[in-house]
Formats: structure tokens, C-alpha cells, sequence
């Protein structure tokens, strides 16, 4: 017998996607007028509907509006509601990487992306290999060295969008520095993403079908399909689509479609489904054919719809006052403002900055933001963190988001 | 070699223009194309192969010259052998060539543009500026609608005042300052955190803050001489949004800047700037090296 939603198990799932929204978007607001990012509002929302506030409080309402572990039906179905939602944010994060960005910008680009990957990585890699039990793990060492690659990619990602408008509030978007910063995310972006989906199929019980070469083949046969062939192919078919079909529907349905496919295609292969929703991205937004317009249009209906839902989500699954672990916290803080100020004002130096440019470039590459939540929620998911590692990584995200752009002032000398 | 007398020569007057013969079926009119526009500065004309010198080749130059009434003695012809595009643009320093005037299809087929065709790599490498032209005409090509790419750049200021050179010289009638404007990363930065009014009223500082720049440059070019110099905003992706415009607008020339990185497959690969012009010439294409930087 097929299994379906009941009537009552819809009535809680639209009430349930309704709170997230609604509540989400009031704080969120409120949030904004504190100058405080809007996905702080949302994690504040989900923390307070969430095992944290409101199941703690009155645990009957928590488990009506989210019956996540009494009701299956809606369990899966919100579940795969928020799949949906990180496939659709790393098709955005995707659309935003424009490596002719980072050719742009030459060598002083590429050896701030360089330094701010590979002293985090490093530094991160080997104190989770090193001390494990730091973060509470205790495990074999296959285990070990999957966590210790996670933490290193954890560290060495930052987060473009939190980047963008920090550079924009300050009027700095459009400098020599700005664009350094701009295109050292994209390439971290690019290459955390890429390593982090490798991490994710070697852990999930794929190698048991694929193995680590076959792996890593896949990845840089579809990378290198989807940016090489697949672009070209998009950059004919955009300008059809734009003007033949209904607009904005037909480029829309047309992305998002695409978007939906290569993610299938990736999770089919046991690689997982972001890497295909994140070059998918890479592809359309790399497009010179892309109107502004319809990038506006995909960005809105991603990043105000699903975006809430996924940030809101978190809070309803972790419970973030059991699991904060003052120690791994301040562990992780230490390890993200160490690593990545060493190696991104080292690697900006090395590509021509003055050294307190370099700083604010490293202080802007700092900010890790919305990236780092969803990194961290996947590999949560995927088991290779524990919760209070997550919780750690959370405040970290929020830590250095908000400290990026007071840090970036109090250095940059530029010329504007 | 002493390169000094190139080190922050100015782009213009051009008092010696090159040309990269390469006896295919254009080659009468890209000398005729030469010979116009060297007559028009005033210049001396360098005639340079770069290839085996056989008695056929010399024959055909020889005669091709007496054609088009080349004056012989304001003109020198260089045999040399060699990498074609290394030697002609160590034959250029040595001969300090302000302009290299060089045929170029205006689409090559996807594995010779990847590959690397002599007039790309030319436009890429060269370190004086290049006048590409994608039809040359044996009566040679009015340059009457020029476009500029008025890029936030330090170079921009000499490429605008070397297009008004030319255009002066070749009789312009009007010279358009475009100015792309690409909001990179606009969209991720305002779509969650503002208001409309917030987002417009940024996108138009972004857009105003580059255009006064390019007006202050436009505003000080001194030698108009009749021609009329316009001032446009494009929108769209850089190197790409330029050579859209300067198709639509029909334009005889189009002159950018000389790049400031060293081009290579990747730029081809991820296409960007200067690549999107060379992927598929607009029209006539004047690359200014204003050796600002040397």
C-alpha cells in the first residue's frame, strides 16, 4: 500500500513551513535594524522553536508543530523540503563563482585563495588528526582522517555572500582590495565545495561501490563536462530560452531544472547531490547570456524562501545549549582566525599587498557566514561531526561574520 | 638589446607603423589599408615577413608595392625566420613600431582560437599597440564611428586620447566612450538584506561612481577637432558587453586597452575582457599600449 501524507499530516507540515517562514522573516528584520546578518534572525528562530527553547518549555507545542521524531510522514517530508533547500542554496552559492573573476585579478588573487586554504586546512587538518579527543571523537582511523579533512575544509571555506555585502556596506566592493577579497572567495568556494562533496562520497558508503580513485575521477569528469562543455551548450541555449520562452518562467523553470538534474546525476553516482546542484550553478551564472534580471529573479526566490527554511531548520534539530562545548569552541575560533589570517595576509603578501591590505583582505576572507552552517549541517547529516562540533562551528560562522567587517575598517588603505 | 627608447614612449603619434605580411589573398588589401592610414600620420611603413624569403614571395611583394604606389623610400622590408609571432614582436621592439597593423579573421575555428592563431597571440603579447583588421579593403576602410571602451583603468585616459588621435588623422566622424558597467555580486549582496530602495539606490551609486570617473577622462581630452566624442553606459559582463555594443552599433573600430595580465588557455577557456573580443572580432579592433606601467 502507497503511503501517503493524510489530511492532517498536511494541515501540520503547511503550519510548520509557515511558522519557519513568517517568525523567520519578523526576526530576521528586527535582526536587521541591530545590523545583525538576517541569517542570525533565522537560527534565532530556529533555536527558539527548536529542542532549545520551545521543546524544552512546552515540549507538546514543539511536537504538534514539529513532529519530527513522532510523526514519519511529515518527518520525511520536511526532510526532503530541506534537502531541497541546501541542493537550491549551493546552486545560488554556484551562480556566483565566476572564475573569469579570479583570472581576472592574476596571481594576487589565486595566492590569497591559496594561503587562506592552505594554512586553515593544514592547521585544522592536523589538530584534528593530532588531538581528536579535543573535539570528543574517539575513533578509527579511517574515521579520523575523514574528520580531520572536514575540520581542514571547515576552516579554509569562507562565504561570498556575507563577503559581498560587507564590501558593498562599506563602499569598498569595487577597489583593487574588495576584488581581491571577491575573487579569493570564489576560488575557495570553488575548491572547498569540490573537495568537501569528495569527503562526503568517501565517507557515505559510496567507496564501497566506487572506490577513492573513481571518485575523484567522476568529480573532475563532470567539473570538467559542466564547465568546459556544459557552459558553452548553456551560453547557446540561454539567449532561445530568454526570448522564446515565457519570461521569467521559461529561464526559471529551465535553471532550477537543470539545477535539480546534475544533482540527481551526482547523488547517483554517490557523489553527493550539492556538487552537482554547485556546478550547475558555476555553469549558468558563469553564462555571459545570464540577464541580470532573471539572476535577481533566482537569487529572490532561493534565498528568501528556501534559505529561511534551511537555517530555521537547524534549531529544530540540534539542541544548542546541551551541546555547547565552551572548549571546542574556542578551539575552533582560535584555529579560523589563526589559520586564515596567517595564510590569506601571508598569500596576499606574496601576491603584491601592502601588509595592512593584506590583513583586511584576510579579515574579509575570514567571514565564513551562511557557507560554514551548511557545510557543517551536510556533514552533520552525513555523522562525520558531532553536535556540539556543529554548535562550535555555528558560533563560528557568526563570530567571524560579524567581526569581518569592523576588522576589514580598522586595516584597509586603499584608494577608493 | 637597450629597449630603453620604448620605456614610457607615448601611444601615439604613430612615426612608424608595421605590418606583419603574410602573402595570403589579403595581402594587397592589407598594404593598401597601410599605406592609407601610414599616409595619414605621416609615418614610415615597415613591411615585415616572417617566413622563408623566396624569389616568388619578393616578386609579388615588389610588385604589390608598385601597385599601390607605396612610397619607397618612407618604406623598409624585413625577411626574417623565425616563431612568427616571437620574431615580429622582437622585430617591432627593435624597430620601435608605435603601431603593428595585422590581418585577422574576424572568427577562427574553435581549435586554431584555442590553439592560438599569430594575430591573437600577437594582440595578447605585443607591447606596442595593434591595429587588427578583420576586412581589409583595397580602398581602404573609413573609420567613421569609433568606440572606445572606457574602462576604470589607468590606461584609459592614452586610449582615449590615441582614438582621438587616429580618428582625427582618418577623418572620424564621431568617437563613443562606452563604459561597461558589470554589477558582479550585486545580486548575492542585496537579494536578502535590503529593501528595494536600498538595492536601487546602490546599484546607481555603483553605476554613477564609474561613469564620472570615465566623464573627468572625456572632459580633459583637449584635440576634439570637430569630432564628437559621446559618452555611453553598457551593462553586461566585461570584454563581452563591448563587443555587443559595437556590433550593434555597426562600428568601423572598436579600441580597448592593452591587457594587464599575461594572457593564456585558461583565459580562453573561461573566457574574459580582451578574450571575448578576440573570440569573434565586432569589427576593426585597435589595441593601444600606452606603456603607462614600463
Amino acid at each position: 500500500m502507497i503511503e501517503k501524507l493524510s489530511h492532517n499530516d498536511l494541515v501540520i507540515l503547511l503550519l510548520a513551513i509557515s511558522t519557519m517562514l513568517i517568525l523567520s522573516r519578523i526576526v530576521s528584520e528586527l535582526g536587521k535594524k541591530m545590523k545583525l546578518p538576517m541569517v542570525m534572525g533565522e537560527l534565532i528562530v530556529g533555536i527558539c522553536l527548536g529542542p532549545t527553547v520551545l521543546g524544552a518549555i512546552y515540549p507538546n507545542a514543539y511536537n504538534f508543530i514539529f513532529p519530527l521524531k513522532t510523526n514519519p510522514h511529515v518527518s520525511i517530508a520536511l526532510d526532503g523540503i530541506f534537502s531541497l533547500s541546501v541542493i537550491m542554496l549551493l546552486f545560488v552559492a554556484g551562480m556566483e563563482v565566476q572564475l573569469s573573476v579570479v583570472l581576472r585579478q592574476g596571481k594576487t588573487a589565486i595566492f590569497t585563495a591559496l594561503g587562506s586554504m592552505i594554512i586553515p586546512f593544514s592547521t585544522g587538518f592536523a589538530v584534528a588528526w593530532f588531538f581528536p579527543q579535543i573535539f570528543g571523537m574517539a575513533m578509527d582511523e579511517k574515521h579520523r582522517m575523514i574528520f580531520a579533512l572536514f575540520l581542514g575544509i571547515a576552516l579554509s571555506i569562507s562565504a561570498l555572500p556575507v563577503i559581498a555585502r560587507i564590501l558593498m556596506d562599506m563602499n569598498l566592493f569595487k577597489t583593487n582590495v574588495g576584488m581581491i577579497i571577491i575573487a579569493a572567495a570564489m576560488f575557495n568556494d570553488l575548491i572547498g565545495w569540490l573537495f568537501f562533496s569528495f569527503v562526503l562520497s568517501i565517507d557515505g558508503g559510496s567507496s564501497t561501490h566506487l572506490g577513492l580513485g573513481y571518485t575523484v575521477m567522476y568529480i573532475i569528469a563532470f567539473g570538467a563536462f559542466m564547465l568546459f562543455i556544459g557552459r558553452k551548450l548553456i551560453d547557446r541555449a540561454l539567449p532561445w530560452i530568454q526570448t522564446k520562452l515565457s519570461w521569467p518562467g521559461g529561464v526559471l523553470a529551465m535553471s532550477l531544472g537543470l539545477c535539480l538534474l546534475c544533482a540527481a546525476f551526482t547523488e547517483s553516482i554517490n557523489i553527493h547531490a550539492i556538487l552537482g546542484a554547485f556546478i550547475a550553478g558555476i555553469a549558468i551564472g558563469d553564462s555571459v547570456q545570464l540577464r541580470e534580471q532573471a539572476r535577481d529573479i533566482i537569487h529572490q526566490f532561493v534565498t528568501n524562501f528556501f534559505a529561511p527554511l534551511f537555517f530555521v531548520s537547524i534549531g529544530l534539530k540540534v539542541n544548542f545549549i546541551d551541546n555547547f562545548d565552551l572548549k571546542i569552541v574556542l578551539v575552533i575560533l582560535v584555529l579560523a582566525y589563526v589559520g586564515t589570517v596567517l595564510g590569506a595576509t601571508g598569500g596576499a603578501m606574496l601576491g603584491g599587498l601592502k601588509k595592512r591590505n593584506a590583513l583586511a583582505v584576510a579579515f574579509g576572507l575570514n567571514a565564513r557566514g551562511a557557507m560554514e552552517i551548511i557545510l557543517g549541517t551536510l556533514a552533520l547529516n552525513a555523522g562525520l561531526i558531532t553536535q556540539p562540533i556543529f554548535v562550535a562551528l555555528v558560533i563560528m560562522a557568526l563570530v567571524t561574520s560579524l567581526t569581518s567587517g569592523p576588522l576589514i575598517r580598522k586595516f584597509i588603505e586603499v584608494e577608493k | 638589446m637597450d629597449y630603453t627608447k620604448l620605456k614610457r614612449r607615448s601611444s601615439y603619434p604613430f612615426e612608424t607603423i608595421g605590418v606583419a605580411v603574410a602573402f595570403s589573398p589579403r595581402l594587397e588589401a592589407l598594404l593598401a589599408e597601410a599605406k592609407i592610414i601610414s599616409d595619414a600620420f605621416g609615418g614610415q611603413l615597415l613591411l615585415m615577413h616572417i617566413g622563408e624569403r623566396t624569389r616568388t614571395k619578393e616578386a609579388r611583394l615588389d610588385e604589390t608595392i608598385r601597385k599601390l604606389h607605396i612610397d619607397e623610400n618612407k618604406t623598409r622590408v624585413i625577411w626574417h625566420e623565425g616563431n612568427a609571432v616571437d620574431t615580429l614582436l622582437e622585430l617591432c621592439k627593435l624597430n620601435i613600431v608605435d603601431l603593428l597593423i595585422v590581418g585577422a579573421m574576424q572568427k577562427e575555428n574553435m581549435l586554431r582560437y584555442y590553439l592560438g592563431s599569430v594575430a591573437r597571440k600577437i594582440s595578447r603579447k605585443a607591447k606596442c599597440s595593434v591595429l587588427l583588421l578583420s576586412q581589409p579593403n583595397k580602398d581602404g576602410t573609413r573609420f567613421r564611428k569609433i568606440i572606445v571602451n572606457g574602462v576604470e583603468n589607468a590606461k584609459t585616459v592614452h586610449t582615449i586620447n590615441t582614438a582621438v588621435y587616429f580618428g582625427k588623422h582618418l577623418k572620424a566622424k564621431d568617437i563613443t566612450v562606452a563604459t561597461e558597467v558589470q554589477q558582479d555580486g550585486l545580486a548575492m549582496a542585496m537579494v536578502r538584506e535590503s529593501t528595494a530602495g536600498e538595492a536601487q539606490k546602490m546599484k546607481k551609486e555603483l553605476t554613477e561612481e564609474e561613469l564620472n570617473k570615465v566623464q573627468a577622462i572625456v572632459t580633459n581630452v583637449s584635440e576634439r577637432e570637430g569630432i564628437e566624442i559621446f559618452q555611453k553606459q553598457i551593462k553586461g559582463k566585461p570584454g563581452f558587453a563591448i563587443r555587443q555594443f559595437a556590433e550593434n552599433r555597426k562600428a568601423d573600430l572598436l579600441v580597448i586597452n592593452s591587457p594587464d595580465l599575461k594572457y593564456g588557455i585558461m583565459d580562453r577557456i573561461f573566457t574574459h575582457d580582451m578574450e571575448y573580443i578576440l573570440e569573434n572580432l565586432p569589427t576593426n579592433v585597435l589595441i593601444v599600449h600606452s606603456r603607462v606601467s614600463e
